[in-house]
């Protein structure tokens, strides 16, 4: 059974293109555009990964992840933080809420992939760089 | 005795006198020689006390009157004795003894016994000569009575005139003891050699702490202090020599050992052979006291004065340099005497008249302190005046306090601090902007990587559009950051229309920080241009945005941005509703450094900024605000006709 990834991110553009990477590497994905839908979605079904935003409408990305930790049904999905906040400072919050990886924006496929091997432990050929 | 009382007696008197004389003659005698004269003589006599009966009382006062009457009174009383025949040589010579009694007596009781004894002894004599018992016995008899009534006359003249002097004296001694007494000098008298004390009035008792009896007879040296004998010693010498002097500053001792400084005056007085010194002292302790506490105060203030490192000076109403303070003279390395009376403009700006926008002549025009900033022309120097009125008792304009400041440095760093602050909005406008740039760009590289492992086209021609929308939108927001950096860079001023600066500032606001869900109204009216820096009017409004964008974070509302022009001004109103500005902060939210927010998140420098900006421009901001309700500020900038 494939592993289901939930994608939260307010960027039409950016949940495309995760979307469609994702499915490439045989992954199920869900998509939240905001931190409300993110949490309604968890509520509804189970998931392998998070792949985050951080400054979102509604609610922002730190109150998803800490919700998710605090929640013990979800508090051991690994999180994967997608932000565009550069500051070190920001970095290491989110590794002290518990994020397992913190990309920053823009990304590539291949940053993408060392992510996604990190998480799962899988090491496809051609992300070896 | 009243002058009415001393007439009455007198004319008494000498009528008594003239019947008494009269008798002499006209039944004492024996061979009259001129019996034609001696009834002359009668009627002068009486003729001149019925005259006297009308002249003034006061003339009774006169000596110079009362004088030659007596004397008068005195040659017919001998004349007509003389006329009488009868009178021999003893009864002359008894006439003058009376006269003589008369004048040596003090006492008018002891007067009229020894006239009294007088004539009973001579009256005794007669009687012994056996002349009264012969034929013209009478005459003799009538002497007796004569002698009596002249002791009474001449003695009563005598006495009224020696108790009157006497009475003058008692007087003019009182008013002089008074004199002395209360005088607020100490004086001494001094008898000569050796110098003793004779006499001291109460001031010296009261200086000297000793009672007038005990400074009796004391050697005037004795009253100094013993350090100061040589001093003393030598200014009596010198008043001995000259008859006077004058001495500063000698130490008397008081009763109780301690010192009294005096100024010291002496004079000898000559009182027929004898002569006095008169020493005149003044208490200096309190006089010296005083002066010594004024001459600290005057050194305390000058002290300030000159310590001061901003330049003071005091000016006449004729701007003439009356005081300068040390920073003066050295800031125009010259001396306080080259300075002093020269006029200020003509110092310190090198000017023939007062400058213009000098604050002194609105002081001395208006008696009110004044100020203005001075940018010296030449040179990169910028002063800020102060001018104080000094008032004088009648709040006549004295002089002018005139305070200058050096502000050059200050307005430095106050441009260094907007430009700080504009550099602190830059770094946000970074931050948000690499958010905003970031997305999409994540977008591209994204699809790009997509697009490149697609070989269907119709699938790329889709990913491609995407793309090309996330450049555009990358596009926009560089386009934003331009007008920015153009607003910053320009340093001069330029005609403004606030309506576009509003606008801008806004789009710049939108770009630096993620705007909550924030209805946005505009109600922009034409307005008027200002003259100011367009970057520096931005900075305004970006601040005031954002903070309103802030008060309302998470909370919906309404931001209201409105203009409108009325007279020479144009007004803009920045209106959230948000949480509000609590009432105890409101007096204190322009003050530098004050902030609510948490440490490091904000500089508590934007409307600090905002202010200074505003009012360089010499416009007015004003807020209002309720918690929970919101906030409005209003800024107004007058209007600057820029000639076509």
């Amino acid at each position: 059974m494939s592993k289901k990834v939930l994608v939260v991110d307010d960027e039409e553009v950016i949940r495309k293109f995760l979307r469609i990477h994702l499915a490439k590497l045989g992954y199920g994905v869900t998509e939240a555009a905001d931190g409300e839908q993110a949490i309604e979605q968890l509520g509804k079904d189970d998931f392998d990964l998070i792949i985050c935003d951080i400054m979102m409408p509604k609610k922002s990305g730190w109150e998803v992840i800490k919700e998710v930790k605090l929640n013990p049904k979800t508090k051991s999905i690994p999180l994967i933080v997608l932000t565009a906040k550069i500051e070190d400072s920001d970095m290491f919050k989110g590794y002290d809420l518990g994020v397992n990886y913190y990309m920053t924006k823009p990304f590539t496929k291949a940053q993408l992939l060392y992510g996604l091997r990190l998480m799962f432990d899988e090491v496809p050929e051609e992300v070896r760089v | 005795m009243d002058d009415q009382d001393r007439k009455k007696v007198i004319l008494t008197l000498r009528w008594t006198a003239i019947i008494v004389t009269s008798y002499l003659i006209l039944f004492g005698r024996g061979r009259v020689t001129d019996l034609h004269l001696s009834h002359i003589l009668i009627a002068v006599y009486i003729l001149s006390n019925i005259l006297l009966t009308f002249l003034p009382k006061t003339l009774f006062s006169n000596l110079k009157f009362f004088y030659p009457l007596v004397l008068f009174d005195t040659g017919i009383v001998s004349f007509g004795m003389h006329l009488s025949e009868k009178m021999t040589t003893d009864f002359y010579l008894v006439f003058f003894l009376i006269i003589i009694f008369a004048s040596v007596s003090r006492n008018f009781k002891l007067l009229m016994v020894i006239g009294g004894i007088t004539a009973l002894l001579y009256g005794f004599l007669l009687y012994s000569w056996g002349l009264l018992s012969i034929e013209q016995g009478s005459s003799y008899i009538l002497r007796i009575p004569f002698i009596f009534i002249m002791t009474a006359f001449y003695g009563y003249i005598v006495q009224t005139l020696t108790k009157e002097k006497r009475q003058e004296l008692t007087l003019s001694e009182g008013k002089y003891r008074g004199l002395f007494e209360n005088a607020n000098d100490g004086i001494i008298l001094l008898r000569d050699s050796p110098l003793q004390i004779a006499d001291v009035n109460r001031e010296v008792e009261k200086a000297t702490g000793y009672a007038k009896k005990e400074l009796f007879r004391k050697e005037i040296f004795d009253l100094f202090e013993p350090g100061e004998s040589e001093k003393v010693r030598n200014y009596f010498k010198e008043v001995i020599e000259k008859g006077e002097g004058r001495a500063d500053c000698l130490s008397l001792m008081r009763k109780d050992g301690s010192s009294l400084e005096v100024d010291l005056s002496t004079k000898r007085i000559d009182l027929g052979d004898e002569s006095f010194y008169q020493m005149i002292f003044r208490d200096l302790t309190e006089q010296r006291k005083l002066e010594k506490r004024i001459r600290e105060s005057k050194r305390n203030l000058e002290a300030i004065f000159d310590g001061i490192r901003d330049q003071l000076s005091i000016q006449a109403p004729d701007y003439q340099i009356l005081r300068v303070n040390r920073a003066v003279v050295e800031n125009y390395k010259s001396s306080f005497r080259e300075l002093i009376g020269r006029k200020c403009y003509e110092v310190y700006f090198q000017r023939p008249l007062p400058c213009e926008k000098c604050p002194v002549s609105v002081t001395i025009e208006t008696k009110q302190p004044a100020t203005s900033i001075i940018k010296i022309p030449e040179g990169t120097t910028t002063l800020q005046i102060f001018s104080y009125p000094i008032l004088d008792e009648k709040g006549d304009l004295a002089s002018v306090i005139e305070y200058i400041k050096d502000i050059t440095e200050e307005q430095r760093l106050q441009e260094q601090l907007i430009q700080s602050e504009k550099l602190a909005g830059i770094g946000i406008l970074t931050s948000g902007v690499t958010h905003e740039i970031n997305n999409p760009l994540s977008g591209i590289i994204g699809m790009a990587e997509i697009a490149l492992e697609e070989d269907d086209l119709s699938k790329n021609k889709d990913y491609l559009k995407d793309i090309l929308n996330c450049a555009q939108r990358i596009t926009e927001i560089v386009k934003g950051l331009k007008s920015y950096s153009r607003a910053a860079k320009k340093e001069d001023q330029c005609p403004l229309d606030l309506n576009e600066v509003v606008e801008e500032s806004l789009k710049m606001v939108r770009l630096a920080i993620k705007p909550p869900s924030v209805e946005v109204i505009k109600k922009f009216q034409t307005l008027g241009k200002i003259q100011a820096n367009m970057g520096e009017i931005q900075q305004v409004f970006t601040n005031l945005i954002t903070n309103a964008f802030q008060a309302m974070d998470g909370n919906g509302g309404k931001l209201i941005l409105s203009t409108r022009s009325f007279k020479d001004l144009v007004e803009v109103k920045v209106i959230d509703h948000g949480m509000g500005i609590p009432p105890k902060y409101l007096s204190q939210i322009f003050d530098p450094f004050f902030t609510t927010k948490k440490l490091g998140e904000g500089t508590g420098l934007g409307l600090n900024i905002v202010y200074r900006i505003v009012t360089k421009y010499e416009g007015t901001i004003d807020v209002e605000s309720k918690e929970q309700v919101g906030t409005t500020f209003t800024i107004k900038f007058p209007i600057r006709r820029v000639e076509a």
